[in-house]
């Protein structure tokens, strides 16, 4: 009965499609991924200006379920016009069972988009040579959180090499204090923080970002001495006796979300309980309440110390990026966008936001919190330089960046030093 | 007449045909299709509450079209014809949800990690070498025996003492009984706060750190958390005990009593290793089911007929004896019922794992653990290759059930 309104309908749509010709206005474009709370409400404020100059209306759905998900969705072939992924494995995965629409279709200025956006980025999002993954976030691991005042205070200086940072660890030690905060649990995850460690520890020995590289694809073995020496160097902070506030006991048991808190807190002299916390961006949001708003002033990063001089300054970090399912001129304009310098302008200037551009032209000045501008500014320049290396144990198989690394590292905090060669025969057999 | 019995034969094979078949496949298609195009029209709000009310209208309409259509069936069959149309129904749903389900998954659990090719028993040969799913298993094993003994152990304690109350008994079957109220998620995250754990200089929010690490030992007093002169002693006083994060300690090394025991002894090898972190999980298990085993007890117990228990009592047996000569073998049965429930909740164990430590440091129990191989890892041929040894766990108490059943109908 309702079925000539409906028809009526449609033919209106239609003739009101028609008359549109050619211009994108009021064309639907989806994106689903895996931001949810102001990250969403961040990453839906970048498309305003976009849909009032182009008419495209762009809807971002998140779902803390995304990855399950979007399996079932490309599978039954009911996908979103897009997919924002918080790992570049998951965009070539897809690519290779053939989902993705690559760049080139979506008629992308792919050197233009590599000179953008580095091409290590860049390359994390290819299969066969084919470009598939869209740039978008960054964030910094490469950071170590420490509190100027504190450091001014007793005459400490920011130490810029290794060396350095254990000289100020064995002061701080000898004027009966902790100088690092180290806390590495954490549910289903517990030693990723270590493994961070590991990672930060391998870009600056041995060759530096090519035997990293080789170290993620396996071209030398977990227990070559390389990797070997930067476990003894991370061992030697996790080991040596009140370099950690609280002991090895503590490495293993505090949850990495309240590592920090002994900085906050000053005992009866005035002292805080950790002077150093080597720990990604992103830590700020587990801070207490009360010490968020100092992230960037109060509380600031210097970059992770150089241990190999000879070797150029790098950054650690991870990133998320998308892939288009299609290649709709609607889903073309949108993904030109995404690649602009612009797109983050929107989000970068709300407060709270704690996602960072990936893009090496985007005006950090832009960033509302301090922080941010410094992060910012250290990703740009690591892009640049193609000294920005992405998370190791996220690109190595998922049984040893999520499985086996992680645990050894649990037991290495758990056994002491004697146990690094272990550890990494026990990772190398691991290895599929 | 012989000819006809054959002819009512066929007729009724083509109206069971009929009404079990060709019916509902059409009925079904018809609601299929009906509901892909509303789903186009009209808002999902809405789509619910229609869903409901076309849903159960349609549920009406199937029985009432099958059992039309059996009426026309000779008299003789009907009975069992309609027997069928009841049964249909619900079998479908269990082969399609229950069955098919089952079958796929044996099937993938000999496959590669895609479920693209057969790999035969590798891995079921891994699921019994690797390090890490031995430990699971020796995980599941231990909660197996203790929390099923226990629970039983303690709600059988439980439900006689409280049997023996004068007054305030249902108060206090109350209160034991409340734990079973809090789902298990609610129920760990309240153990995360007792065995909460944070860096020394900190305040502890843990219970059990916060006594541990306020109280005197002997031999030396420990100044923290306390007020001297006017200022408040935080919490650096070397004195005192250390702080232990409890759900981090795979063995019992980090606790004091058990520096003096020696490592290569049989029994005090055992004491040192023993998995603190996964003891400390059951806990929250048996906490939870306790009250709920007790209070089936007391109603088993209460069910005793008073005559025996004096008859008992007049020919002078103990407390303990009466417990054990009569209320146990009287109450047999709810025990094996109490006990059943507990393995099966026991092999199923998710939430507590996945809430508390999700499987960190050795406190993995299967459930978690195939999981785990299906979202961290992505290898479907091992997760559904752990589905299966839960499921073969499962089996002999499903047919132990079955067999039990059938013997209390015979007799």
């Amino acid at each position: 009965m309702k079925k000539p309104l409906l028809v009526s309908f449609l033919l209106l749509t239609l003739i009101l499609g028609a008359c549109g010709g050619g211009s994108l206005e009021g064309e639907e474009v989806t994106i689903t991924g895996a931001l949810i709370g102001s990250d969403q409400d961040g990453f839906r404020a970048a498309f305003e200006d976009f849909t009032a100059e182009t008419g495209i209306i762009v809807s971002y759905q998140g779902s803390d379920n995304f990855e399950q998900e979007i399996q079932i969705q490309m599978e039954s072939g009911d996908t979103p016009d897009f997919a924002l992924w918080p790992q570049p494995g998951a965009v070539v995965d897809a690519a290779t069972r053939g989902y993705l629409t690559p760049l080139e279709d979506l008629g992308i200025d792919l050197d233009q988009y590599q000179n953008d956006f580095s091409s290590y980025l860049v390359g994390l999002g290819v299969v066969d040579g084919v470009i598939y993954g869209g740039a978008n976030a960054a964030n910094l691991k490469s950071i170590v959180w420490y509190q100027p005042a504190e450091f001014d205070a007793r005459g400490y200086s920011v130490p810029a090499t290794w060396d350095e940072m254990i000289a100020l660890a064995d002061q701080i030690v000898a004027d009966g204090m902790n100088p690092f905060c180290f806390g590495m649990y954490s549910n289903g995850a517990s030693g990723w923080l270590a493994t961070d460690w590991m990672e930060d520890i391998m870009l600056r020995t041995g060759d530096g970002v090519d035997s990293y590289d080789k170290w993620v694809s396996h071209d030398i073995p977990f227990n070559d001495p390389m990797v070997k020496n930067a476990a003894t160097l991370l061992s030697q902070i996790m080991h040596t006796e009140n370099y950690v506030v609280g002991g090895t006991d503590a490495i293993v048991s505090t949850y990495f979300g309240n590592a920090q808190d002994p900085m906050f807190s000053k005992d009866a002299n005035g002292n805080p309980g950790c002077f150093m916390h080597r720990q990604a961006s992103f830590i700020t949001g587990f801070w207490p309440e009360g010490e968020q708003a100092g992230a960037g002033s109060i509380t600031t990063v210097f970059p992770f110390p150089s241990i190999d001089p000879s070797l150029p300054a790098a950054a650690l970090g991870g990133g998320d990026m998308w892939g288009a399912f299609n290649d709709r001129d609607a889903t073309k304009a949108v993904a030109e966008f995404m690649l602009s310098a612009e797109f983050y302008n929107n989000v970068a200037i709300r407060d709270g936001n704690a996602r960072l551009s990936a893009h090496t032209g985007f005006d950090t000045s832009l960033y509302a919190s301090p922080i941010n501008k410094i992060l910012g500014d250290t990703i740009a320049a690591a892009l640049s330089a193609n000294s920005f290396r992405f998370d190791a144990s996220d690109l190595m198989p998922p049984e040893v960046g999520a499985g086996s690394f992680w645990k050894e590292m649990m037991n290495l905090a758990v056994e002491g030093p004697g146990y690094i060669d272990t550890a990494l025969d026990t990772v190398e057999n691991s290895w599929p | 007449m012989k000819q006809q019995t054959q002819q009512e034969k066929l007729k009724t094979i083509g109206i069971s045909f009929l009404a079990l078949g060709f019916f509902p496949l059409i009925w079904f298609l018809f609601q299929a299709i009906l509901f892909r195009e509303l789903t186009e029209i009209i808002s999902r709000n809405l789509l619910v509450v229609f869903a409901l009310i076309i849903g159960s209208t349609f549920v009406f309409l199937l029985f009432w079209g099958m059992d039309k259509i059996i009426k026309l069936s000779p008299k003789d069959n009907r009975e069992s014809l309609e027997a069928r149309m009841f049964a249909g129904p619900s079998l479908f749903m269990i082969s399609l949800f229950l069955f098919y389900p089952a079958i796929r998954t044996l099937y993938i659990s000999f496959k590669d990690r895609y479920s693209n090719d057969f790999v035969g028993f590798e891995n079921y040969k891994w699921a019994f070498s690797d390090p890490e799913m031995l430990v699971t298993i020796r995980n599941q094993i231990i909660w197996l025996i203790f929390v099923v003994s226990l629970v039983l152990f303690i709600g059988l304690v439980v439900g006689w003492l409280s049997d023996r109350l004068n007054k305030g008994e249902a108060f206090f079957k109350s209160i034991v009984f409340m734990p079973m109220a809090i789902s298990a998620v609610g129920a760990s995250a309240i153990f995360k706060f007792i065995y909460e754990y944070r860096p020394p200089p900190l305040t502890q929010i843990g219970i059990i750190n916060g006594i541990r690490v306020s109280v005197d030992r002997l031999g030396t007093q420990c100044m923290n958390n306390r007020i001297i002169d006017g200022v408040f002693n935080g919490f650096g006083d070397p004195n005192c005990l250390k702080p232990i994060g409890w759900l981090q300690q795979r063995d019992l090394t980090n606790l004091p009593f058990t520096e003096n025991l020696n490592p290569d002894g049989f029994l005090s090898s055992i004491l040192i290793n023993l998995p603190v972190n996964t003891m400390l999980l059951m806990v929250i298990m048996i906490w939870m089911f306790t009250g709920f085993a007790a209070v089936v007890f007391s109603a088993g117990i209460k069910a005793i007929p008073s005559e025996i228990m004096e008859a008992g009592q007049i020919d002078g047996a103990s407390e303990l004896r009466v417990f054990r000569s009569i209320v146990i073998p009287y109450i047999k049965s709810t025990i094996i019922v109490v006990g059943t429930y507990m393995v099966v909740t026991v092999l199923k164990a998710f939430d507590i794992i996945y809430v508390s430590t999700r499987g960190d440091l050795e406190t993995n129990l299967l459930a978690v653990k195939m999981l785990d191989e299906f979202s961290k890892y992505r290898n479907f041929g091992r997760s559904a290759t752990v589905a299966v040894l839960i499921f073969v766990c499962v089996l002999p108490i499903i047919v132990g059930t079955a067999l039990r059943e059938r013997e209390n109908t015979q007799s």
